[in-house]
């Protein structure tokens, strides 16, 4: 039986929203174009291929080598920004559930803890919200991947090799990420610049490429509650 | 160059290429490729005929092709989708040994595992009696994606990039509408329809420029003559002779069939099926939107209605009101194929059997050649035309040698075709030295003698243990370091299958995907 269905007051009436789980277990998160500036005070951003189109999407990376989201802990989403996209990665647009959606109940925003979905027999106003928020997340992700497309066509987008060492001297590869390619920015032609400017994809670009400095912080975040420690990042 | 030699010495500023179907848009688009990222500022001019149809040989390329396009600068993406373009990993040969229904090996496009550091044959001929693996799935892992219909790459791997080695099986009148649309849009080749009347000549036997049907006349520094058959300028012009090998390759005659799907998710076969017949083999592609088969026999072996109704025995009851079109091969080569200032590239310079798909890839190994080393001056090109004679007579000499092995090494005796194939006056002497050779030592790089061979020793270990010739290797101590290292490459092997059994997409769903939303370039 599928994890993901309609929903409905008959089997989910008695289910809630926990916010404060958003993402728990994601090592990735898809972001949309808006959120660049936000998340990459906290995150590394990063570019990986869809599975089934091979798009590049534009995510944020929220842990190294456990599968788990390394801003997690403490019972809250330990940055100074949350990623829309992992606030509702309970629920998909569904035209055939209730408010519009379907809900994904193995995710642990999902249980018997926070805000309730249905309230006296009837869809609470939070699915309304969640609905607006979900429309606009995908958008805004449909933009990003618009951004990252303009960038791989010409050719300033490479794999991003990433491998880190922990203290019991093994190291793990993480594959599937591409990056900025810094150097072929720098070579494109004035009126390429100039044209990426104008279309205000320019400034995304380096905001990309300098928030890789955010794999330090992972580093951190992961010691601080994993053992053998992570000793030492290589990014190339 | 010295001064004043541009006076004496002319500098190589336009080639004319000479015919508009697959050999004369590679032409044109390698050579126009090349001046656009050399900054030669040599110009490139292609003249078709309007009342010459091309031909359109094979729908089967190497893995040559994905540098061929990538140095054109057409994407794998485009190239798929315009010319119904599916990915090959190999051919099938099936009956060809003994004509048992068992009978079929594989001759995939990947090398022997370890094939710059070990030669796994001797290992896999004393391999335990446990393993029963066949030669090509015992030293690849390729085999067994073809076995399963599934692609040589993910939607998630960059353009011409694979997990396994591939070619791809097209449609060769939209390539070579693509490749017109490239040339003309994107690389400045003057396109200019007219028919070749009259060349016109220096008195060193150069040609100057050719007269077209209107009277237009189109000087150059450089021809290439494209023109299919008809040689115009290589037969036609300097009357250079043709070689011909009928006596060593006996089909000279192939009628081709368009098979349509019966429905639209029918899966499509990742490699070339070549089936024995009587008297020659049908060859049986998949493309995006239909199969391609065709039947290459010997006329002194069967009857035109023969080969058809064999054809269409093959095909069943699909072939029901196809059509089926009839192509002539006059088996052969021209003694030489660059004349003074003329260079003859594809089958003005030669054709032979689709047995091994070499027709494409003889265009490119052409220009390459031409295109990556162009001649600057006219005395250049002398020297440049010597070099090239040279390697393609030899190119030519071991296509039909190792054509000829498919036959020679076959046990069958039920027809005079296999029988007349296995006649020691019909093989090539450098292939009976070679086949002594090989009953006690593997195929290895030192058998060949130049260094860039269009067939080398992977591909003679393919036919040769995919046909079951007997060969006496010494035997390997199992504990012998080279033993050990055979080990680890057989057991890599074994993971690399086992996770592509997994993770490859089914061939027809990468295709779409491919379709759909295209690759990345990175």
């Amino acid at each position: 039986m599928s994890r993901i269905a309609p929903l409905n007051m008959a089997d989910h009436g008695a289910l809630c929203f926990d916010r404060n789980a958003a993402g728990a277990t994601r090592q990735i998160v898809q972001l949309g174009l808006s959120e660049i500036a936000f998340a990459a005070a906290d995150m590394p951003l990063c570019l990986a291929k869809d599975a089934n189109t091979g798009r590049f999407d534009l995510i944020a990376l929220l842990g190294l080598v456990e599968p788990t989201n390394l801003f997690s802990f403490g019972g809250h989403f330990q940055a100074t920004y949350i990623p829309r996209a992992a606030l509702l990665t309970g629920f998909r647009l569904d035209p055939n559930g209730a408010a519009g959606l379907a809900v994904d109940v193995a995710d642990p925003t999902i249980g018997t803890d926070g805000e309730p979905l249905f309230a006296d027999g009837r869809p609470a106003p939070l699915l309304g919200h969640l609905h607006q928020a979900l429309e606009q997340v995908m958008a805004d992700i449909a933009a990003a991947r618009t951004l990252i497309a303009r960038y791989a066509a010409k050719r300033l987008v490479r794999p991003l090799i990433l491998s880190v060492r922990k203290a019991d001297g093994r190291d793990h590869d993480i594959a599937g990420l591409y990056t900025i390619d810094e150097p072929a920015m720098r070579a494109l032609p004035d009126d390429e610049v100039v044209a990426l400017h104008r279309a205000d994809a320019l400034a995304p670009s380096t905001i990309l490429s300098a928030s890789l400095a955010q794999i330090e912080r992972l580093r951190q975040l992961h010691n601080a509650r994993f053992e053998p420690a992570i000793s030492s990042c290589s990014i190339g | 160059m010295f001064p004043g030699e541009e006076a004496v010495n002319g500098l190589v500023q336009h080639v004319v290429v000479v015919g508009g179907g697959s050999a004369g848009w590679i032409a044109a688009c390698r050579l126009a490729a090349q001046a656009k990222r050399s900054g030669s500022g040599v110009r490139v001019t292609l003249v078709e005929s309007t009342n010459v149809p091309t031909i359109g040989v094979g729908e089967g390329t190497w893995p040559t092709m994905r540098n061929t396009l990538a140095k054109i600068g057409i994407t794998e993406t485009d190239f798929i989708r315009s010319c119904d373009a599916a990915f090959k990993q190999g051919a099938r040969f099936v009956g060809w040994t003994d004509g048992s229904p068992a009978d079929g090996y594989y001759h995939p496009l990947n090398p022997p595992a370890g094939a710059t550091e070990i030669d796994l044959a001797p290992h896999w001929l004393h391999r335990p009696a446990t393993e029963a693996a066949d030669f090509a799935s015992w030293v690849d892992f390729q085999a067994t994606l073809c076995d399963a219909g599934l692609a040589p790459k993910t939607i998630l791997m960059p353009e011409y990039a694979g997990h396994a080695n591939y070619a791809y099986h097209l449609d060769a009148g939209k390539f070579a509408t693509l490749l017109r649309d490239h040339a003309v849009d994107n690389l400045g080749v003057e396109h200019v329809l007219g028919d070749v009347v009259r060349p016109h000549m220096a008195d060193n036997g150069d040609i100057t420029d050719i007269e077209l049907g209107d009277g237009r006349r189109l000087a150059g520094d450089l021809f290439v003559d494209c023109t299919g058959f008809a040689a115009l300028l290589i037969g036609g012009v300097y009357g250079v002779p043709f070689r011909r090998c009928s006596d060593v390759l006996f089909a000279d005659r192939a009628m081709a069939m368009q098979v349509p799907y019966d429905g639209e998710d029918d899966d499509i076969t990742c490699h070339t099926v070549s089936t024995a017949q009587d008297a020659g083999w049908i060859w049986d592609i998949g493309l995006w939107t239909r199969r391609g088969v065709g039947h290459v026999y010997s006329s002194a072996h069967t009857s035109d209605d023969a080969a058809e109704a064999a054809l269409r025995r093959y095909v069943g009851p699909r072939a029901d009101g196809l059509s089926v079109r009839r192509i002539g091969i006059d088996a052969g080569h021209r003694e030489r194929f660059w004349q003074n200032n003329c260079v003859a590239v594809g089958l003005s310079a030669g054709f032979i059997e689709p047995l091994e798909a070499s027709a494409l890839m003889l265009i490119e190994t052409s220009m390459d050649a031409i295109a990556d080393r162009f001649p600057r001056t006219r005395s250049a090109m002398d020297v440049m035309a010597h070099q090239f004679n040279d390697t393609f007579r030899h190119h030519w000499q071991r296509i039909i040698e190792f054509l000829k092995l498919h036959y020679v090494l076959t046990k069958r005796t039920d027809t005079a075709f296999w029988r007349d194939n296995t006649a020691p006056s019909s093989i090539p002497d450098g292939l009976r030295e070679r086949l002594d050779l090989w009953r006690h030592h593997s195929p290895a790089p030192q058998d060949f003698d130049h260094a860039r061979e269009v067939f080398s020793w992977p591909s003679y270990q393919y036919v040769l243990h995919g046909m079951q010739f007997a060969s006496d290797y010494p035997r390997v101590d199992a504990a012998s370091p080279d033993a050990v290292m055979a080990g680890r490459f057989v057991a890599r092997n074994d993971r690399a299958r086992a996770d592509l059994l997994h993770r490859a997409p089914r061939h027809r769903d990468l295709l779409r995907a491919v379709r759909d939303h295209g690759l990345q370039l990175v």
